[in-house]
């Protein structure tokens, strides 16, 4: 019972190689955070893992079962996602929101009618609760909460239907650094709580220093670094991040044109 | 020189050619157009329709004695005012008639009438007068005008309630983002267009040869044509709606009706709102139309007076059709405001 990756790549058509050559398998439970500059290949590992970018090369198994269009539909449910830029909807109410992280367990016609069984209600509001909102949030607008308050709604709708994975992208990259420490707290003890693993994709050292059990650090598509937080060494660090063969940077171009 | 912003800087001078508001592209452009308006004017006799307008002012200022377009708008006019309120019927002419039961504020009414017969001894028309028995309404015709307008309301209500109930499964058909196949994006998207290429008036034309004459006939035209232009907006909305609620719901494996209702349509209801305001609103202006082809609602009522040349009559059914209007303006504007 676990998440396998064997050899994934993911090139595209114009040339560009998202993922080389990328295996690694992370045990329950753990607290993954996959490390790099932006463009290192984070999101497009994550999004190989459920499906929303198909692998050119290599395999997913998410608990012995491989990750194909057809076994696709079976295991996504199992798999919660937050996103960089929350995916809510904002003109939707928080109760909604949260309700439609269960929408694959409940039939299409009560879905389209908006009937959710009591124990789903419940649960979402339990999660709201323990996310730091209160009942009368259940019926505001996403539109109308913060940044840190619209990602806790996003965390709610991952853990909806008790995921055994869920995959964080970039889940603070908009906030401010008090606002990331408590929505990667949360994320921590949500997780642990229902002992989750998790695969968080993150820019900021400090931030995955502190929070993964296990970092994988990225760049340019290749791993080049698999570990834990305290054996990642400063030179390591600094070729994650460096700028040493400068592959030629978009804004330089910009201002020489 | 200081603050007028054209002092030297210091700044080394470039010598580029800096772009110009306009070059002999435009010019060629605007004189295309220009030749294009002549032309079609022309074509058109906007010309003589504008020297035509010019004499029907003066004349209504007293510049000129005689001008075709007032003298046309004069007569008109000069005949639908006063409108026609009150209703009067023969009572010879109403079956079973009954002087103990007569209408709410309704009155009978002795008229002399003089009429022309033949006089069998003399062979000739001669005139006399006579009595003739009339039951007045006060307010009957502006009655019977309402009892119309609610039928135009009602056939409004109906196309747009069809037009929705067809053009959104096209809609959600033809959106490439949400159809089966894309196959059925194509076949949704011929069958949205050819509905709207035809005017309400023409498919009603054909629509009361199938359906007979009556308010039916007017419901599926206005339906018809207004589901392929809601079809066409819901389909473009649904493309450009917010992908990102979209992806989220894909990633735990929604499938595409369940997209759709908690992903899309809580994006794109207050345009879909707007739009079956509009629709609702353009049917409203349409069904006093398509009565003139027999389709029901106030139409029919128009067409026959007009064609009576009763033009009091004309003016209480147009003042009648400008209040629906208006309000019916007033009402889609608060709505809107109400679901944004």
């Amino acid at each position: 019972m676990s998440l396998v990756i064997e050899q994934l790549s993911k090139y595209y058509p114009d040339g560009t190689v998202a993922l080389a050559d990328i295996s690694f398998e992370v045990p329950p439970g753990q607290f993954c955070v996959i490390l790099g500059r932006s463009g290192a290949g984070k999101s497009t590992l994550l999004k190989c893992i459920n499906g929303l970018a198909i692998p050119s090369e290599g395999r997913v198994m998410v608990d012995d079962v491989e990750l194909t269009p057809r076994t696709l539909r079976h295991i996504r449910p199992h798999i919660g996602m937050i996103h960089q830029s929350f995916n809510l909807v904002p003109r939707a109410s928080v109760a909604t929101n949260v309700l439609a992280g269960a929408l694959p367990a409940i039939s299409t016609p009560r879905a389209m009618l908006g009937l959710f069984p009591k124990i789903l209600r419940d649960k979402a509001c339990a999660l709201i609760a323990d996310i730091g909102l209160g009942e009368e949030h259940l019926r505001r607008r996403v539109a109308d909460l913060s940044g840190g308050q619209q990602q806790r709604v996003g965390i709610a709708r991952a853990f909806m239907l008790n995921p055994a994975y869920v995959l964080a992208d970039e889940p603070v990259a908009s906030l401010d650094p008090q606002t990331s420490v408590d929505i990667l707290e949360l994320l921590e003890r949500e997780a642990k709580e229902s002992g989750t693993t998790v695969l968080c994709s993150l820019h900021q050292i400090d931030l995955a220093l502190r929070f993964a059990d296990r970092i994988i650090a990225l760049r340019a598509g290749r791993i080049l670094f698999d570990g834990t937080p305290e054996m990642l060494t400063r030179s390591q660090l600094d070729q994650i991040y460096e700028t040493r063969q400068p592959a030629p940077c978009p804004a330089a171009q910009e201002v020489g044109a | 020189m200081n603050g007028t912003g054209t002092e030297d800087t210091g700044r080394p001078s470039t010598n580029w050619s800096f772009p110009r508001p306009f070059g002999w592209r435009t010019v060629l452009v605007i004189a295309i157009a220009i030749m294009i308006l002549f032309r079609t004017g022309a074509d058109v006799g906007i010309g003589p329709a504008l020297i035509q307008s010019g004499e029907g002012v003066a004349a209504g200022i007293g510049l000129v004695e005689e001008s075709q377009v007032a003298n046309g708008f004069g007569a008109i006019l000069g005949q639908m005012f006063p409108p026609q309120i009150a209703d009067v019927t023969e009572i010879s002419r109403i079956p079973g008639f009954d002087y103990g039961h007569l209408p709410l504020f309704a009155h009978v009414e002795t008229q002399m009438v003089t009429v022309q017969s033949l006089d069998p001894e003399t062979m000739r028309m001669t005139p006399h007068s006579m009595k003739r028995e009339v039951l007045v309404e006060p307010y009957g015709y502006v009655r019977q005008v309402a009892g119309k307008l609610i039928e135009t309301l009602e056939i409004a209500l109906w196309g747009t309630l069809l037009a929705v109930l067809i053009g959104a499964p096209l809609a959600f058909l033809g959106a490439r983002n949400l159809s089966p196949h894309p196959l059925l994006v194509v076949l949704s998207r011929g069958i949205v267009s050819l509905l709207r290429t035809v005017p309400e008036l023409i498919s009603a034309l054909f629509l009361v040869l199938a359906y007979g004459f009556g308010p039916a006939a007017g419901v599926l035209a206005l339906a018809l044509h207004a589901a392929g232009f809601l079809g066409k907006f819901y389909a473009e909305d649904i493309e450009n709606a917010d992908p990102g609620p979209q992806q989220a719901l894909k990633a735990i494996g929604a499938n595409r009706m369940k997209l759709l209702r908690y992903a899309i349509l809580p994006q794109v209801l207050p345009q879909y709102v707007a739009y079956t305001l509009y629709i609702l609103d353009r049917n409203v202006r349409m069904a006093t139309v398509i009565g003139l082809v027999g389709a029901g609602g106030i139409g029919l009522e128009l067409k026959g007076r007009y064609d009576l040349y009763q033009y009091a009559h004309v003016g209480t059914i147009l003042i009648a059709i400008f209040i629906l209007v208006f309000v019916l303006d007033q009402l889609s504007a608060w709505l809107r405001r109400r679901s944004m």
